[in-house]
């Protein structure tokens, strides 16, 4: 099959001594942030950026990768142990994982988010591998317009997934637009918003408003609760395998969950957060056992976990063949990409075949490694949780400012970084998402390009975006995300309008 | 909705109403007419943001909360941040980081991250502090060495550098 050459040179790639030992560090460092309260995958990422500098992008994304799906492993540990999540998209397994544990099927609980995760990493990784080159075949016909549209389709579906007010997901999403006009314009030279200051003519280093808006943040928002007694764990018990029964009712979950969440969260964009919450309810209707759920039932953690990781793995074929970022998360590995000179989109799978398949290739075997890590090693990760917050926070800072400091050498960076850890823990106190900030900074360079050269072919016209099939298409989707939650009203006031007839 | 957020969607109008302003007035547009010179993106964006934070106003000011609620409870959104804020002790973390930006290059890094540590330690949790600071004096002249002799990546050495390390 076609697959099989290019798959062999993945492992070739990935099977050197040295992007094992990345892939490994990689689901090592994510499956201590997974269990880390309070520090998920997007700190985590953005925190160890800085260990990348050095390397060849393929270690480089190979070791994000495998922060990324080991942090998706993670999280269920504490749901599960501690009725604490580790990330947002462990707060489902709470329900059930938790339950299970005080009546003493900790051990199966633990065993199915593992086999979870597992089962729906390799699927969406498998899918990744089969369809992954046909959509970049087929993006490569895209023209500016069309990466115009789904850039702007890209954002907004992200922005209306995150946070609880669309108006501030937007108004975040804006903001990280405006700071990406920092610097000088790419066309024509002229300097934008840099106030005479000369380091600014690059524009913000996106590194530093990453840092500062996910881990110094959490410095700010962590002190709140600083002395809060460590929290109760309950002891592993019950074997950690699944019995004849746990399989049966577990396996279609799983299979539930890999489904529901690769589609909801991978290829709509939604995230790891929402597939996880979908799928619970996905179970809560489909389920056998559905008047269980909530009260220990193993359905509640197998579904979710997959869900995640399937999410995770989904998000990966936005950023490897689109080029476009479909979560926070996968943003900031697009924006680590750019810094190590790497521009992901259609054109990888052709020119960077190594890159892409050794990518592939890895994440069998990091999931594999999840899988070992997570199972026979679970105690000593939850020993993890003895570290005492005060210190984890001081070794945030201390991350923080080391990695801001080794990109640029530079005193303003770090004042930067500070500011925007304040900025960040008041976004955090207002109810507004950061993570659409990002992604418009990623994106915002990116979009006016396209946008200038879209106005180039058309000799100026915004015509040319609604003539093209797929430009409309994408259009059609941006317009949906952000109106859908206001159709009802639609309803409400055709009624006023024509009277109480109607209704 | 809260107090924070009418304050908050002020400041965000005015932030937004400035960066417009600046939009039109400090961006130059270039000589030889352009399609979509380096001023059109940025008052878009402007416009769009004063737009949004003029709903963010409104909704301040009219909204309950109760949609947010129940949009929360269908994305699986993060919980809300109530904890109540001490305000000393955060004071006192951020002048103590506003301190270590300063002392960075000056001090060196080992000298300032140790020092920013046993700080920081004494100001959220003394009880363990002699551990505590051993743990200190071990990350902060560890990272010095791995980034400066294994990774090679120059960090300040400040007055260490008369040792000759």
């Amino acid at each position: 099959m076609w697959f099989i050459d290019n798959l062999i040179m993945g492992f070739s790639v990935a099977l050197t001594p040295i992007n094992l030992v990345y892939a490994f560090i990689g689901v090592f460092l994510g499956t201590i942030i997974g269990v880390l309260p309070g520090i998920g995958p997007m700190t985590g990422i953005a925190l160890l950026i800085p260990i990348t500098f050095g390397l060849p992008p393929t270690s480089a994304i190979i070791l994000m990768a495998g922060i990324y799906y080991g942090a998706m492993y993670g999280g269920s540990t504490t749901s599960i142990l501690v009725n604490a999540p580790g990330e947002s998209s462990s707060v489902v397994t709470c329900f059930d994982g938790y339950a299970m544990a005080k009546q003493g099927r900790a051990g199966p609980a633990l065993a199915a988010a593992a086999i979870g995760s597992f089962i729906a990493g390799t699927f969406a990784t498998l899918v990744l591998m089969l369809i992954g080159p046909w959509v970049a075949a087929f993006a490569l016909n895209f023209g500016p317009p069309e990466y115009f549209s789904l850039m702007l389709a890209g954002l907004t579906i992200v922005t209306s997934l995150a946070g609880r007010s669309l108006v501030k997901a937007l108004l975040a999403t804006t903001i990280g637009l405006a700071i990406g006009t920092i610097g000088i314009d790419l066309q024509s030279g002229v300097p934008r918003y840099t106030f005479g200051n000369p380091e600014l003519l690059d524009g913000l280093e996106f590194l530093v408003v990453a840092i500062g808006l996910f881990a110094l943040s959490e410095v700010l928002v962590n002190l709140a609760d600083m002395r809060q007694a460590v929290q109760e764990r309950l002891a592993i018990k019950g074997s950690l395998w699944l019995t004849r029964e746990d399989w049966k009712r577990a396996l279609p979950a799983f299979l539930r969950g890999t489904l529901s969440g690769f589609f909801v969260g991978g290829i709509a964009g939604a995230g790891a957060a929402v597939a996880s919450f979908f799928s619970y309810g996905i179970e809560k209707k489909m389920a056998k056992h559905k008047d269980e759920l909530g009260k220990g039932a193993i359905e509640g953690v197998a579904a979710p976990e997959a869900a995640n990781n399937a999410a995770a793995g989904g998000a990966l074929i936005h950023l490897l063949c689109l080029g476009i970022p479909g979560s926070g998360t996968t943003a900031i590995m697009l924006g680590a990409l750019m810094m190590l000179g790497l521009q992901p989109g259609p054109l990888l799978f052709q020119q960077q075949p190594q890159f892409v398949w050794g990518l592939i290739a890895s994440m069998y075997i990091g999931n594999v490694m999840l899988l070992v890590l997570n199972l026979p090693l679970v105690g000593m990760w939850v020993k993890i949780l003895d570290i005492p917050l005060y210190l984890l926070v001081m070794f945030i800072i201390l991350f923080s400012f080391l990695g801001v400091y080794t990109m640029n050498n530079s005193v303003q960076d770090l004042f930067l970084l500070l500011v925007f850890g304040v900025i960040g823990y008041l976004l955090r106190r207002l109810d507004i998402p950061a993570s659409p900030i990002i992604l418009g900074m990623v994106l915002g360079d990116l979009m006016e390009q396209a946008l200038r050269q879209s106005l180039l072919i058309s000799d100026g016209s915004l015509a040319i975006f609604v003539t093209r099939p797929f430009s409309v298409f994408f259009l059609i989707l941006a317009a949906v995300s952000i109106t859908n939650p206001y159709w009802k009203y639609i309803g409400v006031g055709l009624r006023r309008l024509f009277g109480r007839a109607a209704a | 909705m809260k107090k924070e957020d009418r304050i908050a969607s002020i400041v965000f109008f005015f932030l937004a109403l400035a960066y417009l302003v600046l939009a039109f007035v400090t961006i130059p547009k270039p000589s030889v007419l352009q399609i979509l010179g380096p001023e059109a993106f940025p008052k878009v964006i402007g416009l769009t943001m004063l737009v949004l934070s003029g709903l963010y106003i409104v909704q301040s000011f009219r909204s309950t909360g109760q949609e947010d609620d129940a949009r929360a409870a269908i994305i699986g959104a993060e919980e809300k941040l109530t904890t109540r804020v001490d305000i000393r002790t955060m004071a006192l973390m951020l002048a103590l980081m506003l301190a270590y930006v300063f002392l960075f290059e000056p001090l060196g890094y080992p000298i300032a991250t140790l020092l920013m540590f046993v700080t920081g330690i004494f100001i959220l949790d003394r009880r363990h502090w002699k551990r505590d600071t051993i743990i200190a004096f071990i990350a902060s002249f560890g990272f010095y060495f791995v980034f400066s002799l294994v990774l090679r990546v120059q960090l300040p050495a400040g007055p260490l550098k008369l040792l000759g390390l």
